[in-house]
């Protein structure tokens, strides 16, 4: 499976959840800045891909997972460092390289998601919930 | 007033919960129905079943944070709560994050479901931001431990002038299609002491109410008379303060001969505070 197949499922939650049509919603689109996502949509959209998708998604796990390897170096005063994004730019693979900013604010972090982001989410965790079944 | 729990029947913190609310003469949130037989406003119900899940999670999180109105997939109204009925309340919690409770509820009255909400979340926020952390500890107090119904609190009361649900003024209206209307909370409105006593802000149960009687007149015209049977996908997404200018646009999205489906989005300056959709239902027979 990859997430091509669930895309089209994600891209349907993603436009509800928005209320945009499906036909708008761009899979590198930056959810916050195209879409004007709120904190409150974010809580709705994990929950309806929650449901879907028979998934349970550890909250701030995209973050945590952005750091791992680099608790200390990832940012200062809030602020990412250089190593911080790097490592954010290859874990957040799917967003378009212009869109990161050096020393961006930890908490603007969410701006970068994508639909695509979402699907990776998705993915990672119907597949280590598999992994986890079998183990 | 702005509280609608009377009493708390029983309490599995975090889990489930049973209360109820008596619907009196003197509440400010009771309205003749289409036979002028007065009666609760169905949003309030509403209100009634969010409030006793904030109750059930506030008490789990031992009153640190309080959820507030975020999303709710779906609002069915399939009965009423007259004046000197007891409505009671059942809110069941699927779940609590750090960040939000997700919840059902349904509200009955003598054994009738009036009113089921489906999916519903609520963002959970520190409370000393909107309340003072002892005020609600004590009405908890108050709440929980009474245990005879006649001491039971009255809620609802208290409001010199019911609440007016009507928007300021309508900036377009166009039978049968569409209408933008804006509305501005005062600052004055009586349920602002409550909701919440540090923040005042507009309930998304009022909005919702005021909502589904514009979309009702939008509605109305020739012989059909239609009523609205519930809400599906209200998500409260910024809170609107007193002086925001609140510009709400109602749509008829589909309308057949029994029913009709109303789309609504509320902005404040451009940005979205609510959305969601209306559904009503046709009535047969003459208007009052």
């Amino acid at each position: 499976m990859n997430t091509d197949t669930i895309y089209p499922k994600v891209r349907e939650i993603i436009a509800d959840v928005l209320a945009f049509e499906e036909s708008e919603i761009q899979r590198d689109g930056s959810l916050v800045d195209d879409y004007s996502a709120e904190s409150i949509d974010f809580l709705d959209l994990v929950y309806q891909l929650e449901r879907e998708f028979k998934i349970k998604v550890p909250r701030g796990m995209i973050e945590q997972e952005a750091r791992r390897g680099l608790s200390e170096d990832f940012e200062e005063h809030g602020r990412l460092t250089d190593k911080g994004l790097e490592h954010l730019k290859t874990y957040l693979s799917e967003v378009p390289e212009d869109r990161f900013t050096p020393r961006m604010q930890v908490s603007l972090i969410p701006t970068l998601f994508t639909p695509e982001t979402f699907c990776k989410i998705v993915l990672r965790e119907m597949e280590g919930g598999e992994q986890a079944a079998s183990d | 007033m702005f509280h609608f729990v009377d009493q708390l029947l029983e309490l599995d913190p975090g889990r489930h919960a049973l209360g109820v609310k008596h619907v009196t003469p003197g509440d400010a949130f009771v309205r003749p129905n289409a036979d002028g037989v007065p009666t609760l406003l169905s949003c309030i119900i509403g209100e009634a079943l969010g409030q006793l899940g904030a109750w059930s999670v506030m008490a789990a999180k031992d009153f640190v944070v309080r959820p507030v109105a975020g999303v709710v997939g779906e609002v069915a109204i399939t009965g009423e709560a007259a004046v000197g009925d007891s409505v009671l309340l059942d809110t069941t919690i699927d779940s609590v994050t750090d960040d939000a409770v997700f919840y059902h509820a349904a509200a009955s009255v003598d054994g009738a479901t009036v009113l089921r909400l489906e999916n519903a979340l609520g963002p959970l926020l520190p409370m000393d931001q909107f309340n003072d952390p002892e005020e609600v500890r004590e009405r908890f107090a108050r709440i929980h431990r009474s245990r005879d119904p006649t001491e039971a609190p009255q809620t609802g009361e208290g409001a010199t002038v019911p609440f007016d649900l009507s928007f300021d003024e309508m900036l377009s209206f166009e039978g049968g299609k569409e209408a933008t209307a804006v509305r501005t909370v005062s600052g004055h409105e009586a349920f602002l002491a409550d909701h919440f006593p540090r923040k005042p802000v507009l309930p998304l149960s009022l909005l919702l109410e005021s909502l589904l009687q514009l979309g009702q007149k939008l509605l109305e015209g020739g012989d059909a008379r239609y009523v609205p049977t519930g809400a599906r996908k209200v998500k409260m997404s910024r809170f609107v303060e007193p002086g925001n200018p609140l510009v709400a646009k109602v749509r008829v999205a589909e309308r057949s001969a029994e029913n009709a489906l109303l789309k609504f989005r509320c902005e404040v300056d451009g940005d979205r505070v609510c959305v969601g959709q209306a559904e009503y239902s046709r009535v047969l027979g003459e208007r009052r």
